[in-house]
Protein backbone atom coordinates (compact mmCIF):
# COMPACT_ATOMS: atom_id res chain seq x y z
CA UNK A 1 0.00 0.00 0.00
CA UNK A 2 1.13 3.51 -0.64
CA UNK A 3 1.56 5.96 2.17
CA UNK A 4 -1.70 7.81 1.61
CA UNK A 5 -3.62 4.56 2.02
CA UNK A 6 -2.21 3.89 5.46
CA UNK A 7 -2.69 7.08 7.43
CA UNK A 8 -0.79 7.37 10.66
CA UNK A 9 -3.94 6.91 12.69
CA UNK A 10 -4.70 3.49 11.20
CA UNK A 11 -4.00 0.84 13.82
CA UNK A 12 -0.82 -1.25 13.63
CA UNK A 13 -2.84 -4.29 14.68
CA UNK A 14 -6.54 -4.69 14.11
CA UNK A 15 -8.14 -7.89 15.37
CA UNK A 16 -11.84 -8.65 15.21
CA UNK A 17 -13.45 -11.81 16.59
CA UNK A 18 -10.13 -13.61 16.46
CA UNK A 19 -10.41 -17.34 17.17
CA UNK A 20 -7.79 -20.08 17.48
CA UNK A 21 -8.83 -23.69 17.91
CA UNK A 22 -6.65 -26.77 18.32
CA UNK A 23 -9.03 -29.62 17.53
CA UNK A 24 -11.87 -29.28 20.03
CA UNK A 25 -9.90 -26.97 22.30
CA UNK A 26 -10.48 -23.24 21.89
CA UNK A 27 -7.32 -21.36 22.89
CA UNK A 28 -8.49 -17.92 21.74
CA UNK A 29 -12.22 -17.34 21.82
CA UNK A 30 -13.19 -14.41 19.63
CA UNK A 31 -11.09 -11.51 20.87
CA UNK A 32 -11.25 -7.99 19.44
CA UNK A 33 -8.59 -5.34 19.97
CA UNK A 34 -6.54 -2.64 18.25
CA UNK A 35 -2.91 -1.72 18.77
CA UNK A 36 -2.03 1.86 17.83
CA UNK A 37 1.14 2.83 16.03
CA UNK A 38 4.03 3.56 18.34
CA UNK A 39 2.49 2.23 21.52
CA UNK A 40 3.58 -0.63 23.74
CA UNK A 41 0.65 -2.94 24.12
CA UNK A 42 0.51 -5.67 26.73
CA UNK A 43 -1.34 -8.92 27.14
CA UNK A 44 -1.50 -9.82 30.78
CA UNK A 45 -2.79 -13.16 31.91
CA UNK A 46 -1.89 -16.49 33.44
CA UNK A 47 -0.53 -19.49 31.54
CA UNK A 48 -3.17 -20.84 29.18
CA UNK A 49 -4.92 -17.49 28.77
CA UNK A 50 -4.38 -17.60 25.00
CA UNK A 51 -1.59 -15.00 24.86
CA UNK A 52 0.95 -17.12 23.00
CA UNK A 53 -1.66 -18.38 20.53
CA UNK A 54 -2.68 -14.79 19.82
CA UNK A 55 0.93 -13.66 19.34
CA UNK A 56 1.69 -16.64 17.07
CA UNK A 57 -1.26 -15.74 14.86
CA UNK A 58 -0.05 -12.14 14.76
CA UNK A 59 3.42 -13.39 13.82
CA UNK A 60 2.08 -15.31 10.85
CA UNK A 61 3.24 -18.59 12.42
CA UNK A 62 -0.13 -20.06 13.29
CA UNK A 63 -3.12 -20.16 10.95
CA UNK A 64 -6.09 -18.07 12.10
CA UNK A 65 -9.10 -20.33 12.74
CA UNK A 66 -11.59 -17.50 12.19
CA UNK A 67 -11.94 -13.77 12.59
CA UNK A 68 -10.08 -10.84 11.07
CA UNK A 69 -6.48 -9.89 11.69
CA UNK A 70 -4.65 -7.01 10.04
CA UNK A 71 -1.05 -6.12 10.75
CA UNK A 72 0.06 -2.73 9.40
CA UNK A 73 -2.71 -2.91 6.83
CA UNK A 74 -1.79 -6.44 5.70
CA UNK A 75 -4.40 -9.17 5.96
CA UNK A 76 -2.53 -11.62 8.19
CA UNK A 77 -5.00 -14.45 7.59
CA UNK A 78 -4.17 -14.48 3.87
CA UNK A 79 -0.58 -13.17 3.76
CA UNK A 80 1.35 -14.40 6.78
CA UNK A 81 4.68 -14.00 5.01
CA UNK A 82 4.07 -10.34 4.15
CA UNK A 83 3.45 -9.83 7.85
CA UNK A 84 6.77 -11.47 8.69
CA UNK A 85 8.51 -9.03 6.34
CA UNK A 86 7.63 -6.10 8.59
CA UNK A 87 7.71 -7.53 12.12
CA UNK A 88 10.28 -8.86 14.57
CA UNK A 89 9.47 -11.81 16.79
CA UNK A 90 10.83 -12.88 20.18
CA UNK A 91 9.43 -16.26 21.16
CA UNK A 92 9.62 -17.87 24.59
CA UNK A 93 12.24 -20.31 23.35
CA UNK A 94 15.13 -18.14 22.27
CA UNK A 95 15.75 -20.31 19.23
CA UNK A 96 19.39 -19.24 19.14
CA UNK A 97 21.85 -21.27 17.12
CA UNK A 98 24.60 -22.92 19.21
CA UNK A 99 26.51 -24.05 16.10
CA UNK A 100 27.50 -20.51 15.10
CA UNK A 101 28.87 -17.48 16.97
CA UNK A 102 26.81 -14.78 18.64
CA UNK A 103 27.50 -12.36 15.80
CA UNK A 104 26.79 -14.98 13.13
CA UNK A 105 23.44 -15.63 14.77
CA UNK A 106 22.61 -12.10 13.68
CA UNK A 107 24.29 -11.98 10.27
CA UNK A 108 22.74 -15.29 9.23
CA UNK A 109 19.37 -13.96 10.36
CA UNK A 110 19.96 -10.96 8.14
CA UNK A 111 20.32 -13.31 5.15
CA UNK A 112 16.76 -14.55 5.75
CA UNK A 113 15.56 -10.98 5.28
CA UNK A 114 17.56 -10.65 2.10
CA UNK A 115 20.42 -8.55 3.47
CA UNK A 116 23.75 -9.09 1.77
CA UNK A 117 26.83 -10.02 3.77
CA UNK A 118 28.00 -6.44 4.19
CA UNK A 119 24.60 -5.07 5.24
CA UNK A 120 23.93 -8.01 7.56
CA UNK A 121 27.31 -7.52 9.23
CA UNK A 122 26.72 -3.80 9.66
CA UNK A 123 23.29 -4.31 11.22
CA UNK A 124 24.62 -7.12 13.41
CA UNK A 125 27.27 -4.81 14.84
CA UNK A 126 24.73 -2.03 15.40
CA UNK A 127 22.30 -4.16 17.38
CA UNK A 128 25.08 -5.96 19.28
CA UNK A 129 26.32 -2.56 20.35
CA UNK A 130 22.88 -1.34 21.36
CA UNK A 131 22.13 -4.43 23.42
CA UNK A 132 25.50 -4.37 25.15
CA UNK A 133 26.74 -7.59 23.56
CA UNK A 134 29.52 -6.20 21.37
CA UNK A 135 32.27 -7.86 23.40
CA UNK A 136 30.59 -11.27 23.09
CA UNK A 137 30.28 -11.31 19.29
CA UNK A 138 32.80 -14.10 18.74
CA UNK A 139 31.56 -16.26 21.62
CA UNK A 140 29.31 -19.26 21.41
CA UNK A 141 25.69 -18.71 22.31
CA UNK A 142 26.07 -21.50 24.89
CA UNK A 143 28.51 -19.34 26.87
CA UNK A 144 26.00 -16.52 27.39
CA UNK A 145 23.97 -16.08 30.56
CA UNK A 146 20.19 -16.38 30.40
CA UNK A 147 19.81 -12.61 30.40
CA UNK A 148 22.33 -12.17 27.58
CA UNK A 149 20.66 -14.89 25.52
CA UNK A 150 17.37 -13.10 25.89
CA UNK A 151 18.92 -9.78 24.90
CA UNK A 152 20.48 -11.43 21.87
CA UNK A 153 17.08 -12.79 20.89
CA UNK A 154 15.57 -9.32 21.22
CA UNK A 155 18.51 -7.86 19.29
CA UNK A 156 17.84 -10.38 16.51
CA UNK A 157 14.20 -9.29 16.29
CA UNK A 158 15.34 -5.71 15.65
CA UNK A 159 17.84 -6.63 12.94
CA UNK A 160 15.45 -6.01 10.06
CA UNK A 161 14.26 -2.64 11.42
CA UNK A 162 10.72 -3.93 12.00
CA UNK A 163 7.68 -1.68 12.37
CA UNK A 164 6.19 -4.02 14.97
CA UNK A 165 7.99 -6.21 17.49
CA UNK A 166 6.15 -9.07 19.14
CA UNK A 167 7.59 -10.38 22.40
CA UNK A 168 6.21 -13.45 24.14
CA UNK A 169 7.01 -13.20 27.84
CA UNK A 170 10.33 -11.44 27.31
CA UNK A 171 11.57 -11.77 30.89
CA UNK A 172 10.14 -15.09 32.02
CA UNK A 173 12.83 -17.16 33.66
CA UNK A 174 15.27 -14.26 34.15
CA UNK A 175 16.71 -13.17 37.47
CA UNK A 176 15.62 -9.72 38.74
CA UNK A 177 18.82 -8.01 37.60
CA UNK A 178 18.59 -9.34 34.05
CA UNK A 179 14.91 -8.53 33.98
CA UNK A 180 15.61 -4.90 34.85
CA UNK A 181 18.21 -4.71 32.12
CA UNK A 182 15.73 -6.00 29.54
CA UNK A 183 13.12 -3.54 30.76
CA UNK A 184 15.54 -0.63 30.41
CA UNK A 185 16.33 -1.59 26.85
CA UNK A 186 12.70 -2.12 25.92
CA UNK A 187 11.94 1.31 27.35
CA UNK A 188 14.62 2.87 25.14
CA UNK A 189 13.32 1.06 22.07
CA UNK A 190 9.84 2.25 22.85
CA UNK A 191 11.17 5.79 22.65
CA UNK A 192 12.46 5.10 19.15
CA UNK A 193 8.87 4.86 17.94
CA UNK A 194 8.59 1.15 17.20
CA UNK A 195 5.28 -0.51 18.07
CA UNK A 196 5.60 -3.29 20.63
CA UNK A 197 3.15 -6.03 21.55
CA UNK A 198 4.19 -8.16 24.49
CA UNK A 199 2.67 -10.81 26.66
CA UNK A 200 3.56 -11.22 30.28
CA UNK A 201 2.31 -12.69 33.47
CA UNK A 202 4.24 -10.19 35.57
CA UNK A 203 1.95 -7.34 36.53
CA UNK A 204 4.95 -5.18 37.36
CA UNK A 205 6.31 -5.58 33.85
CA UNK A 206 2.97 -4.67 32.33
CA UNK A 207 2.64 -1.64 34.59
CA UNK A 208 6.13 -0.35 33.80
CA UNK A 209 6.28 -0.90 30.05
CA UNK A 210 2.78 -0.91 28.63
CA UNK A 211 0.85 2.13 27.45
CA UNK A 212 -2.26 0.02 27.19
CA UNK A 213 -3.02 -3.58 27.94
CA UNK A 214 -5.66 -6.24 27.84
CA UNK A 215 -6.22 -8.70 30.63
CA UNK A 216 -6.80 -12.18 29.27
CA UNK A 217 -8.06 -15.39 30.78
CA UNK A 218 -9.19 -18.64 29.16
CA UNK A 219 -9.12 -17.21 25.64
CA UNK A 220 -11.13 -14.08 26.46
CA UNK A 221 -10.27 -10.42 27.00
CA UNK A 222 -11.67 -9.49 30.39
CA UNK A 223 -10.72 -5.82 30.40
CA UNK A 224 -8.72 -3.31 28.38
CA UNK A 225 -7.23 0.08 29.06
CA UNK A 226 -4.20 1.90 30.39
CA UNK A 227 -2.70 0.35 33.53
CA UNK A 228 -3.85 3.34 35.60
CA UNK A 229 -7.40 3.27 34.26
CA UNK A 230 -7.68 -0.46 34.80
CA UNK A 231 -6.50 -0.17 38.35
CA UNK A 232 -8.76 2.77 39.12
CA UNK A 233 -11.84 1.23 37.50
CA UNK A 234 -11.39 -2.31 38.68
CA UNK A 235 -9.49 -2.13 41.95
CA UNK A 236 -9.86 1.41 43.28
CA UNK A 237 -6.95 3.54 44.39
CA UNK A 238 -6.14 1.57 47.47
CA UNK A 239 -6.80 -1.95 48.59
CA UNK A 240 -7.44 -2.89 52.20
CA UNK A 241 -5.82 -6.10 53.32
CA UNK A 242 -7.58 -7.71 56.24
CA UNK A 243 -5.74 -10.37 58.23
CA UNK A 244 -8.06 -12.03 60.74
CA UNK A 245 -6.61 -12.73 64.17
CA UNK A 246 -6.42 -16.39 65.20
CA UNK A 247 -9.87 -17.93 65.48
CA UNK A 248 -11.58 -14.82 64.10
CA UNK A 249 -11.74 -15.76 60.42
CA UNK A 250 -15.45 -16.66 60.31
CA UNK A 251 -16.43 -13.66 62.40
CA UNK A 252 -14.45 -11.26 60.19
CA UNK A 253 -15.93 -12.80 57.06
CA UNK A 254 -19.44 -12.32 58.47
CA UNK A 255 -18.73 -8.69 59.40
CA UNK A 256 -17.37 -7.95 55.95
CA UNK A 257 -20.43 -9.51 54.37
CA UNK A 258 -22.74 -7.42 56.54
CA UNK A 259 -20.77 -4.23 55.80
CA UNK A 260 -21.68 -4.65 52.12
CA UNK A 261 -18.08 -4.33 50.86
CA UNK A 262 -17.04 -6.32 47.84
CA UNK A 263 -14.60 -8.81 49.33
CA UNK A 264 -12.05 -11.07 47.69
CA UNK A 265 -10.64 -14.00 49.62
CA UNK A 266 -6.95 -14.79 49.11
CA UNK A 267 -6.12 -17.75 51.30
CA UNK A 268 -6.42 -16.54 54.89
CA UNK A 269 -6.50 -12.86 53.88
CA UNK A 270 -9.40 -10.74 52.67
CA UNK A 271 -9.00 -7.85 50.27
CA UNK A 272 -11.45 -4.98 49.92
CA UNK A 273 -11.16 -2.39 47.20
CA UNK A 274 -11.95 1.24 47.65
CA UNK A 275 -14.67 3.02 45.71
CA UNK A 276 -14.67 6.43 43.99
CA UNK A 277 -10.98 6.86 44.69
CA UNK A 278 -11.48 6.52 48.45
CA UNK A 279 -10.18 3.74 50.62
CA UNK A 280 -12.88 1.47 52.02
CA UNK A 281 -14.04 2.42 55.53
CA UNK A 282 -13.44 -0.65 57.65
CA UNK A 283 -13.25 1.05 61.05
CA UNK A 284 -16.08 -1.05 62.47
CA UNK A 285 -14.51 -4.41 61.61
CA UNK A 286 -13.10 -6.08 64.69
CA UNK A 287 -10.86 -9.09 65.24
CA UNK A 288 -8.52 -8.35 62.31
CA UNK A 289 -5.40 -6.42 61.40
CA UNK A 290 -6.15 -4.00 58.58
CA UNK A 291 -3.58 -2.36 56.31
CA UNK A 292 -3.85 -0.35 53.12
CA UNK A 293 -1.66 -0.41 50.01
CA UNK A 294 -1.82 1.03 46.51
CA UNK A 295 -3.88 -1.15 44.20
CA UNK A 296 -2.08 -2.86 41.34
CA UNK A 297 -2.83 -4.98 38.28
CA UNK A 298 -2.75 -8.11 40.37
CA UNK A 299 -5.82 -6.80 42.19
CA UNK A 300 -7.46 -6.11 38.86
CA UNK A 301 -6.86 -9.66 37.73
CA UNK A 302 -7.99 -11.06 41.06
CA UNK A 303 -11.20 -9.09 40.94
CA UNK A 304 -11.94 -10.10 37.34
CA UNK A 305 -11.23 -13.80 37.75
CA UNK A 306 -11.18 -14.54 41.47
CA UNK A 307 -7.75 -16.09 40.97
CA UNK A 308 -4.10 -15.11 41.31
CA UNK A 309 -2.08 -14.41 38.18
CA UNK A 310 0.44 -17.00 39.24
CA UNK A 311 -2.11 -19.78 39.69
CA UNK A 312 -1.11 -22.64 37.46
CA UNK B 1 -0.04 -0.37 -5.47
CA UNK B 2 1.24 -2.99 -7.89
CA UNK B 3 4.10 -3.63 -5.59
CA UNK B 4 1.76 -4.23 -2.68
CA UNK B 5 -0.35 -6.66 -4.68
CA UNK B 6 2.76 -8.58 -5.59
CA UNK B 7 3.96 -8.75 -2.02
CA UNK B 8 0.55 -9.85 -0.79
CA UNK B 9 0.19 -12.68 -3.25
CA UNK B 10 2.51 -14.78 -1.16
CA UNK B 11 0.54 -17.74 0.12
CA UNK B 12 0.01 -19.20 -3.32
CA UNK B 13 1.55 -22.41 -4.43
CA UNK B 14 4.31 -20.68 -6.30
CA UNK B 15 5.34 -18.27 -3.60
CA UNK B 16 9.02 -18.96 -3.50
CA UNK B 17 12.04 -16.84 -2.58
CA UNK B 18 15.47 -18.14 -3.44
CA UNK B 19 17.01 -15.98 -0.70
CA UNK B 20 15.27 -18.18 1.90
CA UNK B 21 16.96 -21.29 0.51
CA UNK B 22 20.30 -19.51 0.18
CA UNK B 23 19.99 -18.16 3.72
CA UNK B 24 19.49 -21.62 5.18
CA UNK B 25 22.36 -23.01 3.11
CA UNK B 26 24.60 -20.16 4.28
CA UNK B 27 23.67 -20.90 7.89
CA UNK B 28 24.97 -24.43 7.39
CA UNK B 29 28.03 -23.25 5.56
CA UNK B 30 28.79 -20.81 8.43
CA UNK B 31 28.48 -23.59 11.00
CA UNK B 32 30.59 -25.93 8.85
CA UNK B 33 33.33 -23.35 8.40
CA UNK B 34 33.56 -22.99 12.17
CA UNK B 35 34.64 -26.61 12.61
CA UNK B 36 35.89 -27.61 9.18
CA UNK B 37 38.99 -29.48 10.32
CA UNK B 38 36.95 -31.90 12.41
CA UNK B 39 34.31 -32.12 9.69
CA UNK B 40 36.93 -33.12 7.16
CA UNK B 41 37.79 -36.27 9.10
CA UNK B 42 34.24 -37.49 8.54
CA UNK B 43 34.14 -36.32 4.97
CA UNK B 44 37.54 -37.67 3.85
CA UNK B 45 39.29 -39.90 6.35
CA UNK B 46 36.53 -42.16 7.59
CA UNK B 47 35.28 -43.25 4.17
CA UNK B 48 38.87 -43.60 2.89
CA UNK B 49 39.65 -45.96 5.80
CA UNK B 50 36.64 -48.07 4.89
CA UNK B 51 37.45 -48.11 1.19
CA UNK B 52 41.13 -48.92 1.76
CA UNK B 53 40.36 -51.78 4.15
CA UNK B 54 37.65 -53.32 2.00
CA UNK B 55 39.22 -52.77 -1.42
CA UNK B 56 42.80 -53.66 -0.60
CA UNK B 57 42.26 -55.94 2.39
CA UNK B 58 39.19 -57.99 1.64
CA UNK B 59 39.79 -57.42 -2.08
CA UNK B 60 42.93 -59.56 -1.89
CA UNK B 61 40.81 -62.54 -0.73
CA UNK B 62 37.91 -62.13 -3.10
CA UNK B 63 39.34 -61.86 -6.55
CA UNK B 64 37.00 -61.21 -9.51
CA UNK B 65 33.39 -60.11 -9.56
CA UNK B 66 31.18 -60.75 -12.59
CA UNK B 67 29.78 -57.56 -14.11
CA UNK B 68 27.59 -57.02 -17.14
CA UNK B 69 30.30 -57.16 -19.80
CA UNK B 70 33.34 -58.64 -18.19
CA UNK B 71 34.55 -59.22 -14.68
CA UNK B 72 36.36 -56.64 -12.62
CA UNK B 73 38.52 -56.92 -9.53
CA UNK B 74 36.66 -56.74 -6.23
CA UNK B 75 38.42 -53.49 -5.39
CA UNK B 76 37.13 -51.86 -8.57
CA UNK B 77 33.68 -53.33 -7.94
CA UNK B 78 33.35 -52.11 -4.39
CA UNK B 79 34.75 -48.55 -4.76
CA UNK B 80 31.63 -46.90 -6.31
CA UNK B 81 29.45 -48.68 -3.75
CA UNK B 82 31.41 -47.19 -0.88
CA UNK B 83 31.56 -43.75 -2.50
CA UNK B 84 27.79 -43.54 -2.95
CA UNK B 85 26.92 -45.37 0.28
CA UNK B 86 28.99 -42.80 2.05
CA UNK B 87 27.22 -39.94 0.27
CA UNK B 88 23.97 -41.38 1.62
CA UNK B 89 25.29 -41.44 5.19
CA UNK B 90 26.38 -37.82 5.12
CA UNK B 91 23.17 -36.42 3.69
CA UNK B 92 20.97 -38.64 5.82
CA UNK B 93 22.83 -37.80 9.01
CA UNK B 94 22.71 -34.06 8.38
CA UNK B 95 19.04 -34.03 7.43
CA UNK B 96 17.75 -36.38 10.12
CA UNK B 97 19.94 -36.11 13.22
CA UNK B 98 21.20 -32.60 12.50
CA UNK B 99 17.77 -31.40 11.41
CA UNK B 100 16.15 -32.87 14.52
CA UNK B 101 18.57 -30.94 16.71
CA UNK B 102 17.69 -27.74 14.88
CA UNK B 103 13.99 -28.54 14.88
CA UNK B 104 13.45 -29.78 18.41
CA UNK B 105 16.46 -29.28 20.65
CA UNK B 106 17.45 -25.77 19.60
CA UNK B 107 14.21 -24.56 17.99
CA UNK B 108 16.05 -22.94 15.13
CA UNK B 109 13.33 -23.64 12.57
CA UNK B 110 10.95 -21.61 14.71
CA UNK B 111 13.33 -18.67 14.49
CA UNK B 112 13.81 -19.04 10.74
CA UNK B 113 10.06 -19.27 10.19
CA UNK B 114 9.59 -16.06 12.18
CA UNK B 115 11.70 -14.39 9.48
CA UNK B 116 10.01 -14.27 6.09
CA UNK B 117 11.21 -17.75 5.08
CA UNK B 118 8.74 -20.48 4.14
CA UNK B 119 8.83 -24.12 5.21
CA UNK B 120 9.44 -25.13 1.62
CA UNK B 121 12.52 -22.90 1.45
CA UNK B 122 13.85 -24.28 4.73
CA UNK B 123 13.45 -27.85 3.49
CA UNK B 124 15.12 -27.03 0.19
CA UNK B 125 18.00 -25.29 2.00
CA UNK B 126 18.43 -28.27 4.31
CA UNK B 127 18.39 -30.78 1.46
CA UNK B 128 20.72 -28.61 -0.60
CA UNK B 129 23.18 -28.62 2.28
CA UNK B 130 22.81 -32.40 2.68
CA UNK B 131 23.58 -32.69 -1.04
CA UNK B 132 26.54 -30.34 -0.64
CA UNK B 133 28.00 -32.59 2.03
CA UNK B 134 27.30 -35.62 -0.12
CA UNK B 135 29.16 -33.92 -2.97
CA UNK B 136 32.15 -33.07 -0.76
CA UNK B 137 32.57 -36.62 0.45
CA UNK B 138 31.88 -38.11 -2.98
CA UNK B 139 34.59 -35.92 -4.48
CA UNK B 140 37.07 -36.81 -1.74
CA UNK B 141 36.58 -40.57 -1.88
CA UNK B 142 36.37 -40.61 -5.66
CA UNK B 143 39.68 -38.78 -5.82
CA UNK B 144 41.23 -41.41 -3.56
CA UNK B 145 39.74 -44.22 -5.65
CA UNK B 146 41.06 -42.64 -8.83
CA UNK B 147 44.52 -42.13 -7.39
CA UNK B 148 44.68 -45.76 -6.29
CA UNK B 149 43.60 -47.08 -9.69
CA UNK B 150 40.06 -48.15 -8.76
CA UNK B 151 38.41 -46.12 -11.52
CA UNK B 152 38.56 -47.47 -15.08
CA UNK B 153 36.69 -44.88 -17.12
CA UNK B 154 36.61 -41.10 -17.56
CA UNK B 155 32.82 -41.39 -17.26
CA UNK B 156 33.52 -41.65 -13.54
CA UNK B 157 33.40 -37.85 -13.32
CA UNK B 158 29.62 -38.29 -13.55
CA UNK B 159 29.73 -39.97 -10.13
CA UNK B 160 29.88 -36.47 -8.66
CA UNK B 161 26.42 -35.85 -10.08
CA UNK B 162 25.21 -39.19 -8.74
CA UNK B 163 26.54 -38.17 -5.32
CA UNK B 164 24.59 -34.91 -5.41
CA UNK B 165 21.39 -36.67 -6.47
CA UNK B 166 21.88 -39.27 -3.75
CA UNK B 167 22.25 -36.38 -1.31
CA UNK B 168 19.01 -34.77 -2.45
CA UNK B 169 17.06 -38.03 -2.24
CA UNK B 170 18.29 -39.04 1.22
CA UNK B 171 18.12 -35.44 2.47
CA UNK B 172 14.38 -35.50 1.82
CA UNK B 173 14.09 -38.89 3.45
CA UNK B 174 16.04 -37.69 6.50
CA UNK B 175 13.79 -34.65 6.95
CA UNK B 176 10.71 -36.85 6.82
CA UNK B 177 12.22 -38.93 9.63
CA UNK B 178 13.09 -35.79 11.63
CA UNK B 179 9.58 -34.43 11.13
CA UNK B 180 7.83 -37.52 12.48
CA UNK B 181 10.33 -38.59 15.17
CA UNK B 182 9.03 -37.82 18.66
CA UNK B 183 12.53 -38.09 20.16
CA UNK B 184 16.18 -38.68 19.29
CA UNK B 185 15.61 -42.18 20.60
CA UNK B 186 13.20 -42.99 17.78
CA UNK B 187 15.45 -41.25 15.30
CA UNK B 188 18.11 -43.86 16.02
CA UNK B 189 15.92 -46.26 14.05
CA UNK B 190 16.76 -44.36 10.88
CA UNK B 191 20.33 -45.57 11.25
CA UNK B 192 19.84 -49.03 12.73
CA UNK B 193 16.87 -50.03 10.58
CA UNK B 194 17.36 -47.98 7.41
CA UNK B 195 20.85 -46.66 6.76
CA UNK B 196 22.83 -49.71 7.89
CA UNK B 197 20.83 -52.32 5.94
CA UNK B 198 20.80 -50.05 2.90
CA UNK B 199 24.54 -49.51 3.13
CA UNK B 200 25.26 -53.26 3.09
CA UNK B 201 22.48 -54.75 0.94
CA UNK B 202 22.11 -52.31 -1.95
CA UNK B 203 24.69 -53.92 -4.21
CA UNK B 204 27.36 -51.88 -2.49
CA UNK B 205 29.65 -54.65 -1.18
CA UNK B 206 28.44 -57.54 -3.32
CA UNK B 207 26.25 -57.86 -6.44
CA UNK B 208 22.53 -58.06 -5.78
CA UNK B 209 22.54 -61.18 -7.99
CA UNK B 210 24.32 -63.08 -5.22
CA UNK B 211 21.32 -62.60 -2.91
CA UNK B 212 18.68 -65.38 -2.74
CA UNK B 213 16.27 -65.08 -5.62
CA UNK B 214 13.40 -63.93 -3.37
CA UNK B 215 15.50 -61.17 -1.85
CA UNK B 216 16.66 -59.67 -5.13
CA UNK B 217 13.46 -57.71 -5.96
CA UNK B 218 13.52 -56.33 -2.43
CA UNK B 219 17.10 -55.16 -2.87
CA UNK B 220 16.22 -53.51 -6.18
CA UNK B 221 13.33 -51.68 -4.54
CA UNK B 222 15.71 -50.02 -2.07
CA UNK B 223 16.70 -46.45 -2.91
CA UNK B 224 20.46 -46.84 -2.54
CA UNK B 225 20.66 -49.70 -5.09
CA UNK B 226 20.00 -47.32 -7.97
CA UNK B 227 22.62 -44.62 -7.51
CA UNK B 228 25.16 -47.38 -6.72
CA UNK B 229 24.26 -49.12 -9.98
CA UNK B 230 24.69 -45.90 -11.98
CA UNK B 231 27.95 -45.00 -10.22
CA UNK B 232 29.40 -48.46 -10.87
CA UNK B 233 28.54 -48.27 -14.54
CA UNK B 234 30.22 -44.86 -14.76
CA UNK B 235 33.33 -46.10 -12.93
CA UNK B 236 33.79 -49.11 -15.18
CA UNK B 237 32.57 -47.41 -18.35
CA UNK B 238 29.99 -50.17 -18.98
CA UNK B 239 27.01 -47.96 -19.78
CA UNK B 240 23.65 -49.42 -20.83
CA UNK B 241 20.18 -48.13 -21.49
CA UNK B 242 18.51 -49.77 -18.45
CA UNK B 243 20.44 -47.36 -16.24
CA UNK B 244 17.84 -44.77 -17.17
CA UNK B 245 15.36 -46.68 -14.99
CA UNK B 246 17.66 -46.18 -12.04
CA UNK B 247 17.96 -42.49 -12.89
CA UNK B 248 14.19 -42.27 -13.07
CA UNK B 249 13.93 -43.97 -9.66
CA UNK B 250 16.26 -41.36 -8.14
CA UNK B 251 14.34 -38.45 -9.59
CA UNK B 252 10.90 -39.78 -8.70
CA UNK B 253 11.90 -40.69 -5.14
CA UNK B 254 13.35 -37.21 -4.64
CA UNK B 255 10.19 -35.62 -6.00
CA UNK B 256 8.11 -37.67 -3.57
CA UNK B 257 10.29 -37.14 -0.48
CA UNK B 258 10.66 -33.37 -0.86
CA UNK B 259 7.00 -32.26 -0.73
CA UNK B 260 6.24 -34.91 1.88
CA UNK B 261 8.96 -33.48 4.15
CA UNK B 262 7.52 -29.97 3.66
CA UNK B 263 4.04 -31.17 4.52
CA UNK B 264 5.09 -33.10 7.63
CA UNK B 265 7.25 -30.27 8.96
CA UNK B 266 4.45 -27.76 8.40
CA UNK B 267 2.15 -30.02 10.36
CA UNK B 268 4.67 -30.16 13.18
CA UNK B 269 5.65 -26.49 13.38
CA UNK B 270 3.01 -24.24 11.85
CA UNK B 271 0.06 -25.09 14.09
Amino acid sequence: MTADQTPENNPMVHATGLVKKFGDFTAVDGITFDVHKGETFGMLGPNGAGKTSTLRMMSGLSPVTSGELEIDGIDATANPRSVRDVIGVVSQHDGLDPDISVRDNLTVYGFYFGLNREMAGKRADEVLDFFGLKARGADSVDDLSGGMRRRLTIARSFLSRPRLVILDEPTTGLDPHSRNRVWEQLAVLKNSGVTVVMSTHYMEEAAILCDRLVIMDEGHILAAGTPDDLIRDQAGAEVAQIRPEPGQRDSVQRQLKESGHETIEIGAIFAVRGTNGERADLSNISGARISYRAANLEDVFLRLTGRDLDDE
Amino acid sequence: MNESLASQRDTGRFDFRLRGVVGVWLRHYTAFKGGWMIEMTGIILEPVFILAAVAFGIGKLVGHVETRDEGVSYAVFVAPGIVIGNAMWHSLFECSWGAFRRLQTNRIYDSILAAPVSMREIVLGEIAWGATRALMTTAAVLAFATATGLVESPWAIGILGVGIMTGFMFGGFGLIAAAIAPSTHMLTLVFTMVATPLFFFSGTFFPISTLPIWAQPIAWSLPLSHPVRIARALATGELYIALLWSLLYLIVATLIFFPLAVKLLRRRLLV
